[in-house]
């Protein structure tokens, strides 16, 4: 029988123990899965995964949800080179031609505005915030194919897309054993590692804890609830717009439908991770292996040739699983505290009370 | 001088009228038992002295001086603390920072900061020491017994050194002997020279710690005076209506 501590750490890092697991599986599996390149394939796709991960990790740990991210991200990626690139073809971008930065403070500033929109429609308008991102989500995404007819912006061979490239695609460093890690890697690596230092150790994560947790409790203590959500739904949206930018690096061609079905992937690999869909639980940390998780099976499942479609099967399950995971983890809590209490007690004796 | 004053607290919520004409006032070192049966505007009052709330109309003073609330920060940073009838507890958050929620320790400047976890939790388990609990600064409150968890929403009140302590119902789901702590703990609070008030459904603690007791009924004050002056029969008659304003 595991200790309480034993148990506790079991819980904790469960992600990470899967991942090793899962990892070693898909080594047996193909002879092209320990090579730097695909290494390197894995963490350069679960960049863009991981950027929008983070934002709705925020937002689930203060209780909400935000579905609209994957529409905010097509959005932000069509918009952002369509002001840059000429309006005939190949590119059929706005002919604007504005400057690059410029282009890419607007996406950022589209998507900050889209999510504290969002956040003060459910906060000031106390509309329930499933239904209020479902409506944006569409909002947004028939914004895009009415506003491009349905036809792809491109950046074929325009130097001013380079900024584009840059994010996301071009090559920071080499890792030997590891392979080439790009500046999205690096990017999301540090997008990773501020946010959990924001969860943990800044007043902000604590107060979103809180929220989530208690949102009464939070306010009778002084906390105004309703403003940090508003915060995180911008946060979200400003990270789902540069979600965007960097994906746009990625692909030549910005297509109408860029990130639809994403949010799924997105919820999964938050949820994988340990983040609560009930609020108040969960840690960056959890959530980044959640992301590699899922990258890691998407390359996997790629190289063993694995059809299209049964991979959509086994994302649906994958799913599945982490809801399941997330509902049994209140018992294995549960058991870790009764644990917790007879050992306390064999220590103590009774607990002494106030 | 009252610490604090209150006059013709009125509070609507719509077309509820939950307080009418309230005056109430309170004395450093003075424990005041504030009773009423359900509805008749107790946690109203409450959350108003502690800064939840604003009142539809009337004048609110703290030592002399107008005071006015727009967040219970401000009630704190004038010496008010309260224990909530439910906690107000995050089941998910640790005892200390439970303890420090609101009024975290910081190291560093404005918005670039760092919390202060290690003296967080040192303090809390002083904190816990003092009030004779055994409750860990570090274990999810989600584990905790009833009373455990009271020391934490006490252990808050002590963060500061208050000057009005507002308990909210603090017997209604302990112990026999946990009682009997709790309030001895009013006692000591009164006896130190700091004002308390007690709202509570128990008549014997009321009785057994209060100077004075006061009395709503459909959000008016019926009655407010000594415990001496007073009794339990006469005090449940005047929360029932049987009888009148005295």
């Amino acid at each position: 029988m595991l200790s309480e501590k034993h148990l506790s750490l079991l819980i904790d890092n469960l992600i990470w123990i899967i991942l090793v697991v899962v990892f070693i599986f898909f080594v047996t599996q193909s002879e092209h899965f320990l090579t730097e390149r695909n290494i390197s394939n894995i963490l350069t796709a679960a960049a863009v995964l991981g950027v929008l991960v983070v934002g709705q990790t925020f937002v689930l740990i203060s209780g909400n949800f935000d579905l609209s991210t994957e529409s905010t991200l097509g959005l932000g990626a069509l918009l952002g080179l369509w002001l840059i690139v000429p309006a005939a073809a190949p590119t059929f971008g706005g002919g604007i031609f504005l400057n690059p930065f410029l282009a890419i403070g607007a996406v950022l500033l589209t998507g900050a505005a889209i999510g504290y929109a969002v956040g003060c429609l459910i906060t000031f308008g106390r509309m329930h915030n499933f239904i209020v991102t479902l409506a944006v989500l569409l909002i947004i995404r028939g914004f895009i194919l009415a506003f491009s007819e349905g036809a792809p912006v491109n950046g074929f061979n325009n130097p001013s897309a380079d900024i584009f490239y840059w994010l996301g695609h071009k090559k920071a460093f080499f890792i030997p054993g590891i392979g080439n890690i790009t500046v999205a890697v690096v990017a999301t690596g540090l997008l990773f590692l501020v946010s959990h230092f924001i969860l943990k150790h800044h007043k902000f994560g604590r107060e979103l804890y809180a929220i989530g947790g208690n949102r009464k409790a939070a306010e009778q203590l002084g906390i105004n609830a309703n403003r940090r959500i508003r915060q995180v739904y911008m946060i979200s949206g400003l990270l789902a717009a540069f979600a965007g930018w960097m994906l746009a690096g990625r692909v030549v061609s910005i297509q109408s439908n860029l990130g639809e079905g994403f949010i799924f992937t997105v919820f999964a690999g938050a949820v994988i991770g340990g983040v609560s869909l009930q609020g108040g639980r969960g840690t960056m940390l959890g959530a980044l292996g959640g992301v590699l998780l899922l990258s890691t099976i998407d390359r996997g499942l790629n190289l063993m040739h694995v059809s299209v479609f049964w991979v959509k099967v086994i994302q649906g399950l994958i799913i599945l699983v982490a809801m399941f995971l997330d509902a049994q983890r209140v018992r294995l809590r549960e058991l870790s505290m009764s644990l917790s209490n007879e050992t306390f007690e064999k220590k103590v004796g009774p607990k002494d009370e106030v | 001088m009252n610490y604090l004053e209150m006059k013709n607290i009125t509070k609507n919520f719509g077309a509820i009228n939950a307080l009418q004409g309230v005056d109430f006032s309170i004395k450093a070192g003075e424990a005041v038992g504030l009773m009423g049966d359900n509805g008749a505007g107790k946690s109203t009052l409450m959350k108003i002295i502690a800064g939840n709330l604003r009142p539809s109309s009337g004048e609110v003073s703290v030592q002399g001086k107008e005071a006015i609330f727009s967040s219970p920060l401000d009630a704190r940073r004038l010496g008010i603390e309260i224990v909530y009838q439910d906690l107000a507890l995050c089941d998910n958050l640790t005892a200390a920072a439970n303890v420090f929620l609101g009024r975290e320790l910081r190291s560093g400047f404005g918005i670039i900061h760092r919390l202060k976890h290690k003296a967080m939790n040192e303090r809390a388990a002083e904190l816990f020491k003092e009030l004779k609990s055994e409750t860990r600064p570090k274990d999810l409150v989600e584990a905790m017994s009833g009373g455990q968890r009271q020391a934490v929403a006490l252990a808050r009140t002590r963060l500061s050194d208050p000057k009005l302590v507002l308990l909210d119902e603090p017997t209604a789901a302990i112990s026999v002997r946990q009682v009997s702590e709790v309030l001895a703990r009013i006692a000591h609070l009164r006896d130190t020279g700091h004002a308390v008030i007690l709202v509570s459904h128990r008549m014997g603690d009321v009785f057994q710690v209060c100077d004075r007791v006061a009395v709503l009924r459909r959000g008016r004050k019926i009655a407010d005076k000594p415990i001496g002056q007073s009794s339990p029969e006469e005090v449940t008659g005047l929360i029932t209506g049987a009888l009148e304003a005295v």
